[in-house]
This record gives structure tokens, sequence and C-alpha cells, in this order.
């Protein structure tokens, strides 16, 4: 798929970007409902999902696995959630900064042209 | 936008845990209450949470169309107390019985102060993702500046 404006890096990034808004959205569902009895902690599997999705689509929302089962059958684990919650956020930042000099250099091509 | 759904799902927490926060005040409120609109000692009030498509229902019904998943959080139900009040023995009291035995609520401060602090906790949790969030949303739209 080559897009004649932006290369395959801003394309990646794109895909990079939409994963970590996918996955924050699942640390907001388990910080949410750390006190709801039963509730499993969700994730995605990050690293397999970005391999294998290059072309968009949805990522398979796991149980993460490993974590202590606690009385009332609820196994979030709050500071596992705020690091990924801080992990996400910064990524995203990283991400952002980058894609913003892909479009820099885009907007640099064009204002030159004139 | 998956993004914003992530903001109503931290919203949906925070509903959920103001409203408990509610019941446990309203509990250490009535620690002595004799008299109830149902009659009898007034009874413990606690919240049951169970997850639950997100608060906004455009965007919930959005979601389910676009095949994806959003869990955030609402109180199911409230449950009271069922345990026996407890007999203090006041003799002369307006509410007290026939051996004059007073029956007030089963209550222990400390159970619900402990409940309050965890839902507090929470809700500053939830503040903080909601807080995350917003920023990465920030960093996207400052990415057409």
């Amino acid at each position: 798929m080559a897009d004649p404006v932006l290369n395959g890096i801003a394309l990646r990034l794109e895909h990079y970007m939409d994963l970590l808004g996918k996955r924050q959205q699942l640390v907001a569902a388990n910080i949410a409902n750390a006190d709801t009895p039963g509730y499993k902690t969700k994730d995605i599997d990050f690293q397999f999902e970005f391999a294998s999705l290059m072309e968009g689509g949805t990522p398979h929302v796991i149980e993460a696995p490993g974590l202590a089962v606690k009385n009332d059958g609820n196994n979030v684990v709050m500071e596992r959630e705020t690091r990924l919650l801080s992990e996400n956020a910064l990524r995203f930042s990283l991400a952002s900064n980058l894609m913003r000099g892909e479009i820099r250099r885009v907007r640099s091509a064009i204002d030159e042209g004139r | 936008m998956s993004l914003l759904s992530a903001l109503s799902v931290s919203a949906s927490g925070l509903e959920a845990q103001r409203s408990r926060a509610e019941l446990l005040v309203e509990n250490l409120a009535n620690a002595e209450t004799t008299r109830t609109p149902e009659g009898g000692p007034y009874r413990r009030k606690d919240a049951i949470f169970s997850s639950a498509p997100q608060s906004s229902p455009f965007s919930a019904e959005f979601q389910r169309e676009m095949g994806s998943y959003s869990n955030g959080v609402e109180v199911s139900e409230i449950f009271e107390d069922q345990r026996e009040p407890e007999k203090r023995f006041i003799p002369g009291h307006p509410d007290a019985d026939a051996s004059g035995y007073v029956a007030f609520p089963r209550m222990n401060p400390a159970e619900d102060m402990v409940d309050l602090i965890a839902s507090s906790r929470g809700y500053g949790a939830n503040v903080s993702a909601m807080a995350a969030v917003k920023d990465m949303i920030q960093k996207s739209i400052d990415l057409l500046k």
C-alpha cells in the first residue's frame, strides 16, 4: 500500500498510535472495574497485534495471564494498570512527536513549492 | 474513536465510586437512627458493582456496531444489611420495646470509613486514567499544529 504523500513510517506510526489508544481504553476499563466482583483484567498482546495487524482491523482482547485472583473473583492489580497507563501515554507521546516530524516534512515540501 | 470512548469508561468508574461514597456517608450519618419510613432502625447499605456497557448510549451503540468492546462499570444493586439490629437497654426511650430494649442499626463505623477510603482511592485512579487519555487526545490534536 503506497501512499503518495506519507511514507511507510507514517503508516506504521498511525497503526501504532491506534493500537495504543485501544490498549489505553482497556486499561481505563480495568481501573473502572477494580471493585467489580468477578471481573478479570483485560489486555491485548501488544507485540503480536502490532506485527500481525498492519492492515488495520480489531485486535483480540485477552485476559491478562498470571494475576492473582482475590476473594471476590476480581484480579485487577492497580499497580499494573497505572504502570500501563503511563507507559501507553509515554509511547503515544513519542509516536506523536515522530508523526509530527513526518507531517512537517510533507508541509515543508508543499510550502517550498510556492 | 477509541480514545474518546476510553473517557466515558473512566466516567462510568467515577459515577460508580461516587454513588458508593454517597451510600457510605449515608450509613455514617444514620449510625444511630432508630426510625425509618419502612419502620425499625436504619439498615446499612452498600453498592454492588457490575461491568456494563459504557455510560454514553450513543458511543456504546456505535462501538457495538463496529464490533468493538468497552466495559464501563455500573451500580447494579444496592443491598441492605440483613443482620439483626443491635439491642441496647434504654428503658424509657420512646422506641424501646416492652422489656426496655431499643433496636439500633448494627453498624461498625470503622467498616464504613475503610470502604470510604477505598472508594476515594478508586475515584482518584479513574481521574488519573482520564487525565492520561485526555493528554493523548491533546497530543493527536497537536499533530495538526
